[in-house]
């Protein structure tokens, strides 16, 4: 259960990104935030793992409040939020293997991770990892010789080793066409159904947010707009949607939902 | 912004392009008077502004070029007279000058009227000018080039193939002498006697007189030789009473002999002329003649010149070793304070930022050559001037091409990492380090290939290394020693070149 309440960011330069945010979130759930660009969906999922602190408010999760920890205890539950990112943020010099593996790091010793060693059950587990995304026969190429649906899925297999409770997701699909989007995403949405774990993630397009959302929010110039469940997001129409989204939203791959394959077209 | 206001206004159509405020005909008599002024008024200003530009630099030019070739002449009829008779490229120049002219009166005219920017004979015009005049200011003469262009064969030939001067023999002097008497006294030197492994020379009578001039030779003396090496040539020479040695000469030749297959010769020689100063002074005097063979002995080794080579070679490549190494330990540091991205912080850091940059710069400007020059006054000559120099030029190449590289990392994996609950040490290591490791690695090696390259030159001016040697060897017009320097800096670049190519291609 996470709960954030009241929060606010604003900038060093005066600007207001989040203005007394209020939502929770129940454990399982796939929690789809939508907005403009510059509405303050990656502030807020910046500010719920503490890459950005916030201003004010507090995010409560399982009773403690991530807003006001610091040092070792911020870190160790750090560990427990695995982060993924629209332009997947890998290091593209390394291998596949290293990106992965230091989605682990948080459990291992400084000292040893220093030398570079990672422990063998952790290459296993990251090797299974991989296996599970289907991408284990790219463990050892660099990151960067990896196409875009690749290097998202590294980046969940990163994510995955921090046998995360929870997934943010700031915009996962943004980079990636259509038929892609719907490939990653349904990666996150069997986490978060085998798994258990709950996933929020910033997303732009209305089919995607029908097809996967269990409750969505809306934010609009770091307000929440709108507050809806699946059902809820279902009976919205396009006009709706724009309403609360501006006139940039935009329908896509309405014809894709529903055959697509599990691998999809990708090269 | 103002690039995009540039680029913008070359795009405003046709139709919207101001008109101009004065007719064609008062365009072309304002550019008769100045140069490009019609084209100014006539709302081409940068055109306009570059002819007159043009124009005024050409004028200014080719004065200074006639003054220069009729520098005491006054008046300024004599000094084109002068100066076209001088330099005939000046005729040519001059004549370009006025069709320019006339083309940019041409110019002004079509602008206005037409208003269409597209004709360039006038700006071509400019171009032929400048080549012109830089061909004269440049003393260009390809008579000269191609008539004495032999001239460079000799030394040329002695560099492209030098490698005789790589192998020596040493060799030993063989001598039979026998001692003179000048002038006979009552008892001359009896004759020489034979020496067991040694050739002996016997010379009969063993005293005579000395040559006056060519009606007075000096005494025929019989000189007998024994036991010399045979077939070797042998000079027959003297060694007077101080002791300096000269050669034998008959009818303006050096006199030589061949012994025979028993290493025996003989023959007949005047004793020379030679005076001998005052304070030599004394009634008689013992002289040496002997025969001198020159005889090779041993197997044949390496020069000194090319094992001096050899030697400066390898002290140059650590010049360039040591000064990459010392520009690396100082670049490492002083790259993160020329970090943008690092120093944006706080408005303290950023002036040291500035400040480091300016630094930088300032250094990396002036060449090592300079750098080594003044090395060479502090501690004086020799490779650790080398080392200095280049040091101080790699710390601001490698400073700023490190700060670049830093300055490129993206925050991306840093952010991702964190999030992972990484420590700071953790995301340093994996998302900061593989991103700048690599580039560091290949400018470190790129700036070594370039210090072995320049240390080759740095050695000119004094700063150590094979540099020192060649510069040596030019001087002394030992072309050939020269020539196995320069094939070892050409192989030595050259599997450093590949070398490095190789490493940087494994990190990049």
């Amino acid at each position: 259960m996470l709960e954030v309440r009241h929060l606010t960011k604003i900038y060093d330069d005066g600007t207001v990104a989040l203005k007394d945010i209020s939502f929770s979130v129940a454990e399982g759930e796939f929690l789809i935030v939508i907005g403009l660009s510059g509405s303050g969906k990656s502030t807020l999922l910046r500010c719920i793992n503490r890459l950005i602190d916030p201003t004010e408010g507090e995010i409560l999760w399982n009773g403690v409040d991530l807003a006001q920890l610091q040092g070792e205890e911020l870190r160790k539950s750090r560990r427990h939020i695995g982060m993924i990112f629209q332009h997947f943020n890998l290091v593209n010099r390394s291998s596949v293997m290293t990106n992965v593996l230091s989605g682990h790091l948080g459990y291992i010793s400084q000292w040893q991770s220093i030398l570079g060693r990672f422990p063998k059950e952790d290459k296993i587990k990251a090797w299974e990892a991989l296996k599970r995304l289907g991408i284990e026969d790219q463990a050892h190429k660099r990151a960067d010789e990896l196409s875009g649906g690749q290097q998202q899925r590294v980046g969940i297999a990163r994510a995955l080793m921090q046998e995360p409770k929870m997934i943010l997701a700031d915009e996962p699909v943004a980079s990636l066409d259509p038929v892609l989007a719907h490939s990653i995403l349904q990666h996150l949405e069997m986490l978060n159904q085998e798994d258990n774990m709950t996933i929020i993630c910033s997303l732009h397009y209305l089919d995607l947010v029908q097809r996967y959302a269990t409750s969505v929010i809306g934010l609009r110039e770091g307000r929440i707009v709108y507050q809806g469940s699946k059902e809820d997001i279902l009976a919205m129409t396009d006009e709706e949607f724009k309403d609360i989204y501006g006139e940039e939203a935009e329908r896509v791959g309405s014809g894709l939902e529903g055959n697509i394959t599990h691998e999809g077209g990708e090269a | 912004m103002s690039k995009n206001n540039n680029i913008s206004l070359g795009h405003i159509p046709e139709e919207i392009r101001p008109p101009s405020r004065i007719p064609p005909y008062l365009a072309a008599i304002l550019s008769a008077i100045i140069p490009g002024v019609g084209q100014i008024l006539g709302h081409a200003v940068r055109r306009g502004i570059i002819l007159l530009g043009s124009f005024l630099s050409i004028m200014g030019l080719v004065i200074w070029r006639f003054r220069l070739a009729a520098p005491r002449d006054v008046g300024v009829f004599n000094i084109i007279k002068k100066g076209l008779h001088l330099e005939p490229i000046l005729i040519l120049v001059t004549i370009l000058i006025i069709v320019l002219y006339v083309l940019i009166i041409i110019d002004a005219y079509n602008i206005v009227k037409v208003r269409d920017r597209t004709p360039i004979g006038a700006f071509f015009m400019v171009i032929i000018v400048f080549f012109a005049l830089g061909w004269q200011i440049g003393d260009i003469n390809l008579y000269t080039f191609f008539s004495q262009a032999d001239e460079a064969i000799p030394a040329l030939s002695k560099i492209v193939w030098p490698w005789e001067k790589a192998i020596t023999q040493d060799v030993d002097y063989v001598r039979g002498y026998a001692l003179i008497e000048i002038p006979c006294s009552d008892n001359p030197p009896p004759p020489s006697s034979a020496t067991e492994g040694e050739p002996l020379l016997i010379a009969n009578p063993t005293c005579g007189n000395l040559t006056v001039d060519e009606d007075h030779p000096g005494t025929l003396l019989h000189l007998v030789g024994k036991d010399f090496i045979p077939g070797i040539e042998a000079d027959i020479m003297w060694k007077d009473p101080i002791r300096n040695e000269f050669r034998q000469r008959s009818e303006g030749h050096y006199v030589k002999v061949i012994p025979d297959e028993n290493g025996d010769f003989e023959l007949d020689i005047h004793i020379p002329y030679r005076l001998l100063p005052p304070s030599a002074d004394q009634p008689t005097y013992i002289w040496k003649v002997f025969a001198q063979q020159v005889a090779t002995v041993g197997s044949k080794h390496l020069s000194s010149d090319f094992k001096n080579i050899v030697e400066r070679m390898i002290e140059t490549i650590f010049i360039g070793m040591m000064a990459t190494f010392f520009g690396v330990i100082f670049a490492l540091p002083v790259s993160f304070f020329a970090a943008r991205n690092l120093m944006s912080a706080s408005p303290i850091t950023l002036v040291l930022y500035y400040l480091v940059r300016a630094v930088l710069n300032i250094i990396r400007s002036i060449e090592p050559l300079i750098w080594a020059i003044i090395a060479v006054i502090v501690v004086g000559l020799g490779p650790f001037a080398g080392i200095l120099a280049l040091t101080l030029h790699s710390i601001a190449a490698l400073g700023k091409l490190y700060s670049e590289s830093i300055e490129s990392i993206s925050t991306g994996p840093i952010e991702a990492i964190q999030a992972t609950g990484a420590t700071w040490v953790q995301t340093v290591m994996f998302a900061v380090i593989p991103q700048i490791v690599p580039p560091f690695v290949s400018f470190t090696i790129y700036r070594w290939d370039v210090n072995i390259r320049m240390s080759t030159i740095i050695g000119f001016v004094g700063g150590g290394g094979i540099g020192f040697l060649l510069a040596q060897y030019i001087r002394l017009l030992d072309y050939k020693s020269a020539g196995m320097a320069v094939w070892f800096i050409a192989i030595t670049v050259a599997i450093l070149d590949y070398v490095s190519a190789e490493i940087r291609a494994k990190f990049v």
